[in-house]
């Protein structure tokens, strides 16, 4: 596959480039040289809080400048790239296929056309009568995004907290630096204020420093990157999604299709995709007919056009390899006798792809379920009545396949079970309102009393000759 | 050809191991040597042959360090940060003063101003540092101001997962200094670079600094490319910038003043009398200029006798200055694993 010539990312504040003597290079998952990326180091975090803040006045920009960032973003060449260049870099760099980053570009990009009927849809009402109402309002005026590189949608974050009147702080992924900085452009060139935003490449800790001093902020990554901020109040902590599955119907061949479609969507590499399933039923059976079904998708280069599955570079298909020798240890391979591929196929250009991987433990409060990897990746389990709620929870998605009314309504009391689906729904593409983890509307934006018809009294004007007091 | 440190390298390795003159540690390895350390060596090159001692420094009592010549000295212990475990010991009587003079006119060619008072933002107690800046406030007749400050207990907070409790001390240290900067009249600031970055996070305290301190000086621990260059050119453009590398071991290499054709903002030079740095690979061979090696560090005094001791840090060789004989050092790392201990890099 052909490759642009590396190109340079580097920080930028308030419209400015920085061209930062702090380099790092991004290997593309062929191997080959990708971009040169400037880091911003801690100070320049600060630099870029201050020019910030002194701007921030909690303003909301105009949906209008949305409307036309993502038809740039979607269309136009931007700053030298063009939406063909954007594509092959978050695919040579994240290793995620050509179809699921235009996927990916038209669900932000539509996002974006319709952000205020987003935060409409999660907002209750407001008007309580004449003279009184309340108004929703950002809690602070800094906002700090630590993206991860898994999928570039995780943006809309810190688009709808621009969106809502914040001025944002973006720390991208480590191999997707592409996708923040291409909206940026888009943003600029849409007409947003440069002083609304900067964009800081640059290792995790400057990302928490970020987190800490902004107002509120995002983070994005695996238990060890969001640990730290899970019991934070004003950081929203999105780690691994562990989206699990209860089967407790007989899994006939809709089901099948149903659980395969759940685990494979995009190649597996939203935290929505599944990673567990818990079954009443006979386990054995059940993952081998899932890992038949996973062992159909094709081995293709990330670029072909029916490609859905991620790929790797060497190093982190190494690192994965070594992953899943552990989980071996513990668990049953139900992919090894199905598919015909290695576990890791290296493509002709030099790229490595995970192949789909079904295991089964004999248990169901085994460690390894929920291990969620970027690949369609399922532990099977059994389960039965005395194993509890427990090892459902911790899940950002359940799907029920139940005739129990009871369990329905016991998981959705349980706090640790984020959405519930049931039946042979898939959890994407649900109306605007429908929480993905709690309302981030409602994270973003606080009710403000506003009592009173809306004037705010006699102007000195109106009153000269009274007195001097206005209110 | 010899030059004078050769010479020195002779003289001072032939007082190590005079029984009369050198220090029971020493005196103690000359039997498992299999050269003879007063007739066999005779060049810088030969420094070479010696082992590594470092790790001794851990454990040995302090007395046997010190040469029998120079037993009626009064000496005084250091030790080094304790990053890689145990802390190393070293004994100083005068050599480091020496040092120091030369270093302080080093700063002061860089625009260090001569004279006025100090703050230090950093290790005391055991630590040499707290002692070096003391002494070279004094030298320039400026008083001394500091904060008690244990570099150990934030690596401890740090190690254990425990940052917000050592933002919190970092926070007891900066009210402090702010303290200080709010009453007396602080010409220069001695402190790390994450010091330096939690103080410019700080609006009213980053102003007070900015307002009356005309040099700010940072070492301890390393400094990327683009901090250095965000504090001399975007934090701290009023005041001279001058970075200090080195440790209790090693002693002082401060900034050289820039040249045409510097690679690099920041070049670090060592002591020429008594200290050489090496850059070397993986098979102890001396890197090219423009490479990135190990720091190898050769200390030659008549007090510490320290030759190949392999430092945790990386540099890139850089060309000695014009006139000057002995290399430059630039953009210091730190290696990430070393031995058993893990390195915990905190505020010092």
């Amino acid at each position: 596959m052909a490759s642009p010539a590396p190109v340079a990312v580097d920080p930028m504040i308030a419209g400015r480039t920085v061209h930062s003597a702090d380099r790092v290079p991004l290997t593309g998952v062929l191997g080959e040289p990708l971009a040169d990326i400037g880091q911003a180091p801690r100070l320049l975090a600060v630099s870029a809080l201050r020019e910030l803040r002194k701007h921030a006045d909690g303003t909301p920009p105009g949906a209008e400048v949305f409307r036309r960032a993502a038809d740039l973003f979607a269309d136009a060449e931007l700053d030298g790239e063009s939406p063909e260049d954007y594509v092959r870099r978050v695919t040579l760099g994240a290793g995620l296929t050509t179809t699921t980053v235009r996927l990916a570009t038209a669900e932000l990009t539509a996002e974006m056309r319709d952000f205020a009927a987003v935060a409409d849809a999660e907002l209750p009402g407001t008007d309580f009568g004449p003279g009184n109402r309340t108004r929703w309002v950002p809690r602070g005026r800094l906002f700090a995004a630590v993206l991860a590189s898994n999928h570039p949608t995780p943006s809309s974050s810190w688009l709808q907290a621009l969106f809502h009147g914040y001025s944002v702080l973006v720390r991208p992924g480590g191999r997707d630096p592409f996708t923040p900085r291409r909206l940026i452009a888009a943003l600029l060139h849409a007409g947003l204020d440069p002083h609304r935003v900067a964009f800081l490449p640059s290792p995790h800790t400057v990302g928490e420093f970020l987190l800490k001093e902004a107002d509120r902020g995002i983070v994005y990554g695996g238990d060890r990157a969001v640990a730290a901020w899970q019991d934070h109040e004003t950081v929203a902590a999105r780690g691994p999604g562990r989206a699990k599955a209860l089967v407790d119907v007989v899994p006939d061949d809709t089901v099948l299709d149903h659980l395969a479609e759940y685990a494979a969507f995009d190649g597996g590499t939203r935290c929505t995709n599944l990673s567990a399933v818990l079954t009443t039923g006979p386990v054995d059976e059940l993952a081998d007919r899932l890992a038949h079904r996973l062992s159909a998708l094709p081995v293709l280069p990330a670029t072909d056009p029916k490609a859905s599955l991620l790929v790797l570079e060497r190093s982190r298909a190494d690192q994965l390899e070594q992953t899943l020798t552990v989980l071996r240890e513990t668990l049953t391979d139900h992919s090894a006798r199905l598919d015909l591929h290695d576990p890791f196929v290296r493509l002709d250009d030099g790229s490595f792809q995970p192949r789909p991987l079904v295991l089964s433990a004999d248990r169901a409060d085994h460690p390894a379920l929920g291990t969620e990897l970027p690949f369609p990746f399922v532990v099977v389990a059994p389960w039965q009545e005395r194993d509890g709620i427990a090892p459902l929870s911790r899940s950002l998605v359940l799907n029920l396949l139940t005739d129990r009314d009871d369990l329905v309504d016991r998981a959705v009391l349980e706090p640790g079970i984020r959405k519930i689906t049931t039946g042979t729904v898939l959890p994407w593409n649900v109306p605007h309102g429908i929480p993905h983890d709690g309302s981030y509307t409602q994270f973003l934006l606080e009710p403000k009393g506003i009592v009173g018809d809306g004037r705010l009294g006699r102007s000195v004007r109106d009153n000269r000759g009274d007195s001097d007091e206005t209110t | 050809m010899t030059s004078d440190f050769d010479s020195h390298v002779r003289a001072t390795v032939a007082w190590h191991f005079d029984p009369d003159t050198g220090s029971p540690f020493w005196l103690g390895k000359r039997a498992a040597l299999d050269f003879d350390p007063v007739r066999e060596v005779r060049t810088a090159a030969d420094l070479a042959r010696f082992p590594d001692v470092s790790e001794e420094l851990r454990t040995v009592p302090v007395a046997d360090l010190i040469p029998r010549g120079l037993r009626d000295k009064p000496f005084r212990v250091y030790e080094s940060g304790g990053t890689t475990g145990a802390p190393k010991r070293i004994v100083d009587a005068e050599a480091r003063g020496r040092m120091l003079l030369w270093a302080r006119e080093r700063l002061t060619e860089l625009g260090v101003p001569a004279a006025g008072d100090w703050l230090h933002l950093g290790p005391s107690g055991p630590h040499v540092v707290g002692s070096d800046v003391a002494r070279h406030a004094a030298m320039g007749g400026g008083l001394f101001h500091t904060v008690d400050f244990d570099p150990r207990w934030v690596k401890r907070l740090v190690g254990n997962g425990r940052g917000d409790l050592a933002d919190e001390y970092i926070g007891h240290l900066l009210d402090q200094a702010e303290t200080v900067l709010r009453s007396q009249d602080i010409s220069v600031l001695n402190t790390t670079p994450p010091v330096l970055e939690a103080i410019c996070a700080r609006p009213d305290l980053y102003e007070l600094v900015r307002g009356q301190v005309k040099a700010v000086i940072w070492g301890g621990m390393s400094a990327g490319q683009e901090t250095v260059r965000l504090l001399e050119e975007e934090f701290f453009p009023q005041a001279t910038v001058a970075g200090v590398y080195g440790n209790s071991l090693m002693g002082v290499a401060p900034q050289r003043p820039a040249h045409p054709g510097d690679s690099h903002r920041c070049v670090f030079q060592a002591h020429p009398a008594t200290t050489r740095v090496q850059l070397v690979d993986d098979d102890g061979r001396e890197v090219a200029y423009g490479e990135r090696g190990r720091v190898l560090l050769h200390l030659v005094t008549d007090e510490m006798f320290l030759p190949n001791v392999l430092e945790r840090d990386t540099a890139i060789r850089v060309p000695p200055a014009p006139g000057a004989t002995t290399d430059g050092i630039a953009d210091i790392r730190t290696v990430r694993s070393m031995g058993q201990a893990r390195i915990v890099e905190g505020v010092y």
